[in-house]
């Protein structure tokens, strides 16, 4: 199969990630209807589902360990963000056990998170086995918003102030990059199940081999690399976005009664 | 002798009742401002010295197939050069600035720990007079500032040359670290009462964000140091390809620590810049937010991309990749400063005073740099020129066209505040035409020099077209530049002796050091403007149109911690990054089994045992806090000691595992696994070992009853550290002891 036809027909048939989805919409605009901000809802949307349906997810199914970090990135960092985001300025985002909602508690969601599907039985296992990998989706959004619940929470008080937001993204991005530094740099294979033969459904694999050069040992190098620096880079902006929170001069609007 | 102690005295450098022991107060000295100032001096004492080394290499150069220098002679010097002109001039020439001027801006009597500051100042000469004195022992060493392995080791080095280096290296390490931690507390903590955090000046705030950078890139040197001096001494191999080790690993380590080195003297350097250009401009600098926010950027930034120094290893192309797209992101944050500088002359009433003439030639030459840089952070690019000349004057038009000259900026623009005497303005601009046509003919033409061809790190050439006339241009150069500075050094004596006097804001600055008299008392200030603004003086003497208010709308802006528990914290920031190195390198080495000991030998349930013991003393040490804090002091004093027992019975365990292994052959050298099983355990246990002496002190000034009035937070400091110690130990013992098991 070439590479155009993959990405035609590699899309997944994922009833679950299809309802979820569509629950997500119904529930949002029940509960907000126009008071959200449905840009970042769209996106947020969109990076899940595609995430969940795209050839993406078919090369993360048994072909490509670096599409399955791609995926983890999407999931963990980019979909909770945006979905926070997306939700009314005035809303209180309240946490129970009260215990999550420590910042130690978001910071180890959000780093415990990467470290722990990593670890090469995890990692396999999310592979090979639907309930798993249901639970790692499932792991992975609801660990990514309680880590970035402590940044982009709604309601400022709700938020962890910028000095100590830029300590906590920071320590974040040390702790994934040191990880990303493991599995770039290890002479052993992390996912292991990716350096065997897939099965090989899409009749894609030579394409990939030898057509996008992803050998197993490069593929696992992608892989570390993404997390190394890329998602890295997700802190950053994070980061920045502190910063600029910091040096603003500009009172904040008083909160909007509803 | 009575010339010098006159000399200081009339410079309102000494006290009339330390004249007759000028010597002493000076050495024995605790105060910042002296601090700096011996700093800066050793800062020149190591330029000079530095800066006859690179003579000697101009020299060498000047023409082709030259034999004035032995090859190993030119080796020497050159590695020399390299380290000297790092470790012991930009450094200790920019943290003595710091010392000089921080406490001063953030209107503060002194450092937050001034024998602390103290004992930095005198690592510098220890480091320096032990990296020289190889010159004695056998010769320096003659592999380069970056000592790549196995050069480095000793089957290569067989000398005792890079002994000396590596422990001088250790040795201004931990006194720059020192230096940080003090830094970082003393702006948290002694900052006046109105000078909130965004009211800092931005030299101060650089220096603040500056010294997180070294916590972090610094103990990875020391790692890499601590480990070749293993090899070396203890016959391993970390870096050794023959024994299993891996000579990349070592770049990889000197360079996660290398390009953060370039930022940590290139950030003060625009801290500098960024206070003289206003001030020379007659406006507040342009976009102050942005100036201070990119130096936040640019220090994490940093940290993150020293692959793009490896681009000629081979680490394939993946690699490449990632590393050339990340570098080219740096060129953001920089460019907003070098943006927002001409910014802030547009328009401004420009005095080309010398400091600022020097200001002005660093921003241009910087830019020059910035964009050289940026053509190497393109791989492609990289591969042609990294090992020319072209590369040698970009890292030169960092260190030299940027750094050097913003720190004689800063000497031109803050010796006033020093002296109380002006800098001569007419030998100041001579230096600085000296100065800048010498470096341009030095420097510039290397660009040229590099893409014609000619290969960095040689000790002579052949006669190629074009070689020889640019080589002699840039030798030229180099004895411009040493005009330079010898003019430098007669301006600084005669101004010293007789220079104009300079009352206590020649320069109409607006940040608090010129508040105060020149130079300040001892205690700094008799009184403190009020501080609104980020330019209190402006505000003081315009008081119909201030600068708008800064206000405290964040709990941080006057959030002041305690600080020995914020010094331990930012210690235990700066011991992770150590062993985060050493516990990366464990994984690494044994990621595959090797023949010999491996974990198999270690007894999984013993060290359990004991490390039970190690990780109760976190709990019994929260115990003796809670009780000092109600005031149970017997109480403290018996949780404190079963702290120590269980912490000794940790050790003694360990004592009893060496002992063990030792018996049954396994010594540091026998392969890798041994070599990373000690260095890892034994590091851990040195800190332990460290914390039980910190706590019998403790327990002792307890039983003394040196805590019965009131809180004291020494113990709570003690504690921090030894939650720390036991943490590291939870890793430990998971990726030396479990992770096998699994």
């Amino acid at each position: 199969m070439t590479t155009t036809q993959f990405l035609v027909s590699g899309w997944t048939w994922n009833a679950a990630g299809l309802i979820v989805g569509a629950t997500s919409m119904v529930a949002y605009f029940a509960a907000f209807r126009t008071r959200g901000r449905i840009g970042y809802f769209a996106a947020a949307l969109s990076v899940f589902l595609l995430t969940l349906l795209s050839p993406l997810n078919a090369l993360a199914d048994g072909y490509l360990f670096s599409a399955h970090m791609l995926q983890h990135i999407l999931l963990l960092l980019v979909a909770p963000a945006l979905l926070l985001l997306s939700l009314p300025r005035s809303l209180s985002v309240v946490v129970r056990p009260r215990l999550l909602g420590h910042p130690l508690a978001g910071w180890i969601a959000g780093v415990g998170a990467m470290w722990f599907w990593h670890a090469p039985t995890f990692c396999n296992a999310a592979v090979v086995s639907r309930p798993v990998h249901a639970l790692q989706t499932a792991s992975l959004l609801v660990l990514g918003s309680l880590f970035w619940r402590q940044i982009l929470a709604p309601r400022e008080d709700e938020r962890l102030s910028p000095p100590s937001a830029v300590l906590y993204l920071f320590s974040a991005c040390v702790t994934c990059s040191v990880l990303g530094i493991i599995i770039t740099f290890s002479p052993i294979a992390v996912c292991s199940i990716y350096t065997m033969q897939p099965k090989d459904p899409f009749g894609i694999l030579h394409t990939i081999r030898a057509g996008w050069g992803f050998t197993a040992d490069r593929d696992q190098q992608i892989g570390g690399l993404l997390m190394w620096v890329p998602m890295c880079l997700i802190y950053l902006s994070a980061i920045f976005a502190q910063i600029a929170r910091w040096f603003d001069e500009t009172p904040s609007p008083a909160p909007v009664k509803i | 002798m009575n010339e010098i102690a006159a000399t200081l005295f009339r410079a309102g450098l000494l006290t009339a009742e330390q004249r007759e022991h000028w010597k002493r107060a000076w050495l024995s000295t605790v105060d910042h401002k002296r601090i700096g100032i011996l700093y800066m001096v050793t800062a020149l004492v190591f330029f000079a010295l530095g800066g006859i080394e690179a003579i000697f290499i101009r020299l060498q150069l000047a023409v082709p197939k030259n034999t004035l220098l032995h090859p190993d002679t030119y080796n020497m010097l050159f590695t020399m050069h390299g380290t000297t002109m790092i470790f012991l001039v930009a450094m200790p020439a920019l943290f003595g600035l710091a010392n000089y001027v921080v406490p001063l801006q953030i209107g503060a009597r002194d450092m937050a720990f001034p024998r602390l500051n103290a004992f930095g100042f005198w690592l510098v000469p220890f480091g320096g007079i032990l990296l020289h004195f190889s010159f004695l022992a056998g010769g320096a060493p003659a592999v380069g500032w970056f000592a790549y392995a196995p050069l480095s080791e000793t089957p290569y080095s067989s000398q005792l040359g890079v002994d000396y280096w590596a422990l001088a290296l250790l040795v201004l390490g931990i006194g720059s670290v020192g230096a940080s931690i003090n830094f970082i507390v003393t702006v948290l903590t002694q900052r006046a009462p109105n000078m909130t955090l965004r009211r800092l000046p931005l030299f101060s705030w650089m220096i603040f964000i500056n010294s997180f950078l070294v916590i972090l890139a610094l103990p990875v040197l020391n790692a890499g140091l601590v480990m070749l001096l293993i090899d070396r001494r203890l016959d391993t191999h970390f870096f050794l390809p023959p024994g299993g080790g891996s000579a990349i690993m070592w770049q990889h380590i000197f360079w996660a620590f290398g390009h953060p080195e370039v930022y940590i003297v290139a950030i003060p350097a625009f801290g500098i810049l960024s206070e003289i250009i206003p001030v020379f401009s007659r406006k507040p600098i342009f976009g102050y937010e942005f100036v201070a926010g990119s130096t936040v950027a640019i220090a994490l930034l940093s940290l993150l991309v020293w692959a793009h120094h490896m681009f000629t290893v081979g680490l394939g192309h993946t690699v490449d990749l990632f590393f050339v797209a990340s570098s080219l992101l740096i060129a953001i944050p920089t460019g907003v400063k070098v943006l927002n500088w001409s910014a802030t002359m547009v328009g401004g009433r420009l005095r080309l005073d010398t400091p600022m003439l020097f200001g002005v030639a660093a921003l241009i030459q910087f830019l020059l740099a910035g964009l050289t840089g940026v053509s190497h952070a393109v791989a492609a690019l990289d591969w042609q020129t990294k090992n020319s000349y072209y590369l040698v004057a970009h890292f030169h038009f960092v260190f030299v066209g940027l750094i050097v000259f913003a720190i004689l900026g800063a000497v031109h623009y803050w010796f006033p505040k020093m002296s109380g005497r002006m800098l001569s303005e007419r030998l100041g601009k001579w230096t600085f035409w000296l100065m800048t046509i010498g470096f341009n003919l030095t420097f510039l033409t290397q660009h040229f020099l590099g893409l014609a061809g000619m290969p960095r790190r040689v000790y002579t050439y052949p006669d190629l077209p074009g070689w020889g006339w640019m080589n002699m241009i840039s030798t030229i150069g180099a004895l411009f530049m040493t005009a330079a500075a010898v003019l430098l050094v007669w301006n600084l004596a005669v101004s010293l002796l007789s220079g104009k006097p300079a009352g206590d804001n020649p320069w109409n600055a607006w940040t608090l050091e010129w508040a105060t008299t020149s130079p300040p008392p001892h205690e700094n200030f008799h009184e403190l403007p009020p501080i609104r603004s980020r330019r209190p003086l402006w505000d003081d003497a315009n008081p119909d149109r201030p600068d708008p208010i800064v206000g405290t709308k964040w709990k941080a802006d006057t959030f002041v911690p305690e600080k020995n528990k914020a010094s331990v914290l930012v210690f235990v920031i700066s011991e992770s990054g150590f062993f985060g190195v050493l516990i990366l390198a464990y994984l690494f080495y044994n990621a595959t089994p090797q023949p010999g000991p491996g974990a198999h030998d270690l007894d999984l349930l013993k060290t359990g045992m004991f490390s039970l013991c190690l990780f109760t003393s976190s709990f019994t040490i929260w115990r003796s806090e809670t009780n000092h804090f109600k005031g149970n002091h017997r109480a403290m004093s018996a949780w404190l000691a079963a702290t120590i027992l269980l912490g000794g019975i940790f050790i003694i365990g360990q004592v009893l595992e060496y002992w063990h292994l030792f018996r049954s052959g396994v010594s540091v050298s026998s392969n890798l696994f041994a070599t990373t099983f000690f260095t890892l355990t034994g590091f851990h246990g040195l800190h332990v070992c460290i914390g039980l002496v910190a706590l019998l002190i403790v327990l002792a000034l307890a039983l003394v009853g040196d805590f019965k009035q009131g809180r004291s937070p020494a113990l709570q400091a003690i504690g921090l550290y030894w939650h720390f110690v036991d943490i590291v130990w939870v890793l430990v013992l998971t990726v030396v002891y479990i992770l096998p098991h699994l």
